[in-house]
């Protein structure tokens, strides 16, 4: 993530500080300073927040969200936290939604900072903002074929470390032109790998709430663990898809899938319950019909939509014949715990497999 | 009239602030209204999901209930407020249920989404009436009698909570007794309701200490959750006061000037009264909240920063957090240690108070006789 934010920033030419990457002290930060029962992405982000001013920034730029999730109110209980630390920062939250009141409360947010901004930066904002965007594309369809060909890997572990370098040059690329380079170069460099073709990877879909999903930090690298076990990842949260989401850019081939989820969910829940809750089940139902072989649903602990979910999701794999195996995540130290299950429930795969 | 058939409503969630509604609506209807009994025994407790409390309670309820009824009443409250909305989790709630009964029993599940629209809560009961084959003329006049009921019942609300055990509180057939008079002190002022709650008394023995107990009404109701917290808080002398005392408005005042609207109702109800009652009226104030409770959680740790970062109100703030496994003893130690510390600080106050007046006195006495 931090990749395309860097981009943004660096292009604009405004000044930045690049927190170090998500690691125990951030997360031990957070539960420090927040209590149990808040979800998880709430204690990294803190974390990160919390590092980030430690390490010299004076201003959070932050996505909001909406209702009903907690992550709608993290901003009002995080700058109390902040505050009470004594540290010292400007805000400004991103709306969720694109409408006048939200661009009239940035707009009073803003003041202050864009005295500071010179015109420059102002002019180069746009330019910034697509190259932002123009990476993030560039990460994601990396990542993409790294779901892919990682299952197929002979030497385990090579996909992540090619994977690493290729982002690491569309990370370094300055210019368009560089960039458009640096994915095709990343692109044949995975390709490139040695791989075994006799291999049938197994499918699964990864569902679930966006933070766990999406940070492998968090989800302490299941897509990779998954992948080094042979099977074949899916998911549909991308950052771009909540980006479109947000400019209601509902059209796009991601998010019209992601409507059809959400018809298929009404079979087990007549009504919206918020966040992913309805898309995590919607999609277990349809990958099932789809010939996948199985779904892991991500969740934090005590996460309020996801725990509905989940208790619906049982009844989904009982109903459909699909395993499904939700992880419940938050600070402790569970890695070895997350191999276990995930290699009990590879092996349950390929009994399925094999009786099949 | 004759009975039409049974309904039940599980005694779990906004059951402990809409059953008078609910149930006078249905009797107007002709149908017989059936309420689960209380759990008692950790052990009968059903986890259908891991959820909070009370969530695996209305489960648990609804079970109960199930073979028992015709239909189990279970509305899908989206939001019960104009603008604001209710915890996600009561989105999904039927649909827990109708999975946990494994549909061998028919829900009503009308969704009530007060932020619409029109009246939205006389089409949602509406709805439910046709349902149950009411005509429209019925239903409304039904449902305006029981607004009518329900909006008395309301009027009692306070004084029920103060006078009657917690299990009779939503029991409508038992009357609201009338205010004792202890040994000539004069009756607590709750009855005539927030305005005069800002003089504390504070004169002595015999006026029971002023706390406030906030939290979502299933947690301070629910006998099985809070392990009938407000008995032993009457036991130890202590006066109920709850957010059911203060208007929208007062609530609102707190609440509004936040950086970011706080969206849940129930949230707004207890940060909004929490800051009221810290800003005086009251001796202490008790935050229950159920473990795994998502809003509370959140909201939890930002009144706690924002007293510390704001300061301001030395009022004893506890805050008690049940599970299943809460016991009694641990829950009476605690309450037990609370009181003692409202009641040193109200003596030492008072104290304060009177050896100042005793200051001034003594000027007043030299300034007349200056020997």
């Amino acid at each position: 993530m931090h990749i395309f934010c860097k981009a943004i920033a660096e292009t604009a030419g405004i000044p930045y500080i690049l927190p170090p990457e998500t690691s125990r002290k951030t997360l031990t930060l957070g539960v420090l300073h927040s209590n149990e029962s808040i979800c998880l992405p709430f204690k990294i982000i803190l974390g990160n927040f919390i590092e980030a001013l430690q390490m010299g920034a004076d201003t959070i730029v932050m996505v909001g969200s909406g209702p009903p999730c907690r992550l709608g109110l993290y901003d009002l209980v995080q700058k109390v936290i902040l505050e009470d630390m004594g540290l010292h920062y400007r805000w400004l939250t991103i709306p969720p939604r694109l409408s006048w009141k939200a661009i009239w409360k940035n707009h009073e947010e803003t003041k202050e900072l864009r005295k500071e901004l010179s015109a420059k930066n102002v002019l180069f904002f746009p330019y910034g903002l697509w190259m932002g965007w123009k990476k993030m594309m560039a990460c994601e369809a990396l990542e993409q074929l790294a779901m892919k060909v990682r299952p197929m890997e002979i030497k385990k572990g090579e996909t992540q470390g090619r994977l690493k370098k290729a982002l690491s040059w569309v990370d370094e690329a300055k210019t368009p032109r560089a960039l458009d380079g640096a994915i095709r170069e990343g692109k044949t460099h995975l390709q490139e790998m040695e791989r075994d073709p006799s291999r049938i990877p197994f499918k699964v879909a990864i569902v679930g709430e966006l933070y766990t999903v999406m940070d492998p930090h968090i989800n302490r690298g299941v897509e990779q663990k998954l992948g080094e076990l042979g099977v074949e990842v899916t998911r549909t949260s991308w950052f771009s898809t909540h980006i479109l989401r947000s400019l209601r850019k509902n059209k796009a081939d991601r998010a019209s899938e992601r409507i059809r989820f959400f018809e298929a969910s009404k079979a087990y829940l007549g009504y919206d319950v918020g966040a992913e809750c309805n898309i995590s089940i919607g999609e277990a139902i349809l990958r099932s019909e789809e010939g996948y072989d199985g779904v892991v649903h991500l969740m934090p602990f005590a996460c309020m939509p996801e725990t509905t979910a989940s208790g619906i999701l049982t009844k989904v794999g009982k109903d459909r014949d699909i395993p499904i195996l939700t992880l419940i995540l938050d600070e402790q130290e569970i890695e070895g715990r997350i191999q276990t299950l995930l290699e009990a429930f590879v092996e349950m795969l390929e009994w399925k497999r094999r009786a099949a | 009239m004759e009975e039409k058939g049974r309904i039940g409503i599980p005694r779990a969630l906004m059951f402990y602030r809409y059953f008078p509604l609910w149930r006078s609506f249905f009797e107007r209807l002709g149908w017989k209204v059936m309420v689960s009994d209380g759990i008692k025994q950790k052990e009968k407790i059903i986890y259908f999901e891991d959820s909070c409390l009370p969530m695996k309670l209305l489960v648990t309820h609804a079970i109960q209930l199930k073979d028992k009824v015709d239909h189990l009443f279970i509305p899908r409250l989206v939001s019960i407020h104009r603008t604001y909305i209710m915890c996600p989790k009561f989105r999904g709630a039927p649909d827990i249920v109708r999975l946990a009964t494994e549909g061998n029993v028919s829900i009503l599940d009308e969704t009530v989404d007060l932020r619409k629209g029109g009246a939205p809560l006389l089409r949602s009961f509406m709805n439910i009436a046709e349902k149950l084959g009411a005509s429209r003329q019925e239903s409304k006049r039904a449902f305006r009698e029981a607004e009518e009921s329900f909006s008395k019942f309301q009027k009692d609300w306070v004084g029920r909570i103060n006078r009657l055990p917690t299990g009779q509180l939503f029991e409508m057939d038992v009357p609201t007794p009338a205010p004792r008079r202890v040994q000539g002190c004069p009756e607590p002022h709750m009855v005539q309701g927030a305005a005069s709650s800002v003089e504390v008394g504070g004169k002595g023995v015999g006026i029971p200490l002023r706390i406030a107990f906030i939290g979502h009404p299933y947690n301070l109701f629910d006998i099985d959750i809070n392990k009938d917290l407000l008995a032993l808080a009457k036991s130890l002398e202590m006066e109920i006061m709850t957010s059911d005392l203060l208007s929208e408005k007062e609530i609102d005042q707190e609440v509004s000037g936040l950086s970011k609207e706080i969206y849940w109702s129930s949230g707004r109800e207890i940060v909004g009264s929490l800051f009221h009652f810290l800003s005086g009226g009251v001796d202490g104030l008790v935050f229950l909240t159920s473990f795994k409770c998502g809003i509370d959680a959140l909201l939890q740790e930002f009144i706690k920063r924002r007293l510390k970062v704001r300061g301001g109100s030395s009022i004893p703030f506890l805050i008690l957090s049940f599970d299943e496994h809460t016991g009694r003893e641990g829950l009476t130690t605690r309450m037990e240690a609370f009181r003692d510390v409202v009641e040193q600080r109200k003596n030492s106050k008072s104290e304060a108070r009177n050896s100042k007046q005793h200051q001034n006195s003594n000027r007043m006495t030299k300034g007349i006789f200056p020997f």
